[in-house]
């Protein structure tokens, strides 16, 4: 599965939602995900993924698609992807 | 003057899940007290307690039950219960009214101890993030307001075995002075782990647990009394202002009316009957009875060796020749800690109700040192008295005494 079939099946369990019918593109607020499920929720991603998303990039991530991209930056900067 | 009625109760609890299965227990005294298995146990030494029998499901879906601590999840559960039971409709009400007061002895026990293991056992300092949220004190009572959008006055208690029954009594006042319609109190504790149990362990108070019957280990008023056995559940009630409940058509479980608050100030661990007179001559001042309206005691009763007697001399010092039937259902569930008031009221409110009394169980050899009128091995039943009390002492010395009485009891006074 791609990073972001990852990151979707990883929002569904943890919010109990389904994960066909996520749009990566929905601002995370829309989707039922506040500020601090969303950290919650980082730290499951970081966990999958053996990542870490630095402080100052979480504030920009506004979308599942902005966490897919950092996901993908950080894989590929560890040399993982 | 707004007099304040019971009309909803729920009930989480080593003697079952609900209130009928609670009440039920108590009346054929059927004991939830157990072996703690060993994945509880650990190297603690403790041998029995009165554990919940838990699934988070169907309640609450797996990544939500995860995200709450168990004493949470015996909140939520045991509020569900109770408003559904008060048939209160909260998307009419006015939720600016409706508030949350809430007791628990120690919070979110196993989302602390969780951390702590990970960090000091297996050097994992990466937490989760809701570590916090989850294991701070008012967490339970803060998820049962936000669940049902109660957004009237909150208040969470914590003085240890009487928390729940401060919650109680405060909730009380506070619908009585006006600043809230309804309020759903309570208390809850979840703390059986394996390090808590080894606290506990180390104050030498507990039971060391009868190996040949389990069930059997806490006898409080018993010659044979060896200590206090540990417990866990919750128990929530929706109290309301009497005349908004009789509009709306409630079932009324019973009125609360009397309500004392003391401290011993004279030991963190040792109970002073003068404290806990205060307290019960308070209660019965506040609900404006004689010791002779009270028919029974539900008692602190933790059967350890000093605190059944000083109890007993303080009820004796308070009722006098009144005389009230006198049992301690910890026998039964063991110590609720902050949950037990409330548990404890649940049970009272047996005898208010249907003039059940549930009994002290296993009291065979019942202590000549402790003179009371016990219900002792079996339940009872009497004419339904006009009121009961329940008795709840916690260490620190802070004592906590409610009263509740017949909804049949007239209104003027």
């Amino acid at each position: 599965m791609d990073t972001l079939g990852r990151i979707k099946e990883l929002a569904a369990k943890e919010f109990s939602i389904d994960a066909h019918g996520l749009d990566p593109a929905a601002p995370l607020d829309t989707l039922g995900i506040d500020s601090l499920s969303f950290i919650e929720f980082m730290f499951k991603v970081e966990e999958e993924f053996g990542v870490s998303v630095s402080d100052e990039d979480l504030k920009a991530i506004k979308t599942l698609a902005d966490l897919e991209r950092h996901v993908a930056a950080a894989l590929s900067a560890a040399g993982k992807a | 003057m707004r007099r304040v009625a019971i009309t909803g109760i729920g009930v989480i609890s080593p003697l079952g899940n609900n209130l009928s299965q609670f009440h039920r227990s108590l009346a054929e005294a059927r004991s939830g007290i157990r072996a703690l298995p060993a994945e509880l146990a650990q190297g603690s030494g403790v041998k029995v307690a009165g554990l919940v029998d838990w699934s988070p499901a169907p309640m609450f879906k797996d990544a939500e039950a995860a995200n709450l601590d168990r004493v949470s999840q015996f909140a939520l559960a045991a509020a569900a219960e109770a408003l559904a039971a008060s048939a209160l409709d909260l998307a009419a009400a006015d939720r600016n009214r409706i508030g949350v007061y809430w007791g628990t002895g120690m919070g979110g026990g196993h989302a602390l101890e969780g951390a702590y293991k990970q960090v000091y056992g297996a050097g994992e300092w990466r937490l989760r993030p809701l570590t916090v949220v989850m294991a701070m004190s008012n967490a339970a009572g803060s998820n049962v307001a936000v669940r049902y959008g109660l957004r009237g006055p909150f208040a969470n208690f914590s003085t240890a075995c009487s928390s729940s029954a401060l919650a109680l009594g405060e909730a009380m006042r506070a619908i009585a002075a006006g600043r809230a319609d309804a309020i759903v109190a309570g208390g809850a504790e979840a703390l059986l782990t394996p390090g808590t149990l080894a606290a506990w362990q180390a104050l030498r108070t507990l039971a060391p647990g009868d190996a040949d019957n389990p069930a059997a280990s806490c006898k409080p008023f018993d010659r044979r009394r060896a200590g206090l056995v540990l417990g866990e559940g919750a128990a929530a009630f929706v109290l309301e202002e009497e005349s908004q409940a009789r509009a709306r058509g409630a079932r009324i479980h019973g009125l609360l009316t009397g309500y004392g608050n003391s401290c011993d100030a004279v030991h963190m661990s040792r109970p002073d009957r003068g404290g806990q007179m205060r307290a019960m001559q308070q209660a019965l001042a506040d609900a404006g009875l004689a010791p002779e309206d009270i028919g029974y005691i539900n008692a602190h009763g933790t059967a350890t060796a000093v605190g059944d007697v000083v109890e007993g001399e303080a009820i004796n010092a308070v009722f006098g020749d009144a005389e009230p039937r006198v049992s301690s259902t910890k026998s039964l569930h063991g110590h609720l800690l902050g949950g037990a008031g409330a548990l404890e009221l649940a049970a009272a409110l047996l005898a208010l109700q249907e003039g059940l009394l549930a009994p002290t169980a296993f009291l065979e050899q019942p202590d000549p040192a402790i003179r009371l009128r016990h219900v002792a091995l079996r339940a009872e039943r009497i004419a339904p008295p006009r009121a009961v009390m329940s008795n709840s002492f916690g260490f620190g010395g802070s004592n906590a005494v409610l009263i509740a009485e017949r909804a049949a009891a007239p209104a003027a006074r």
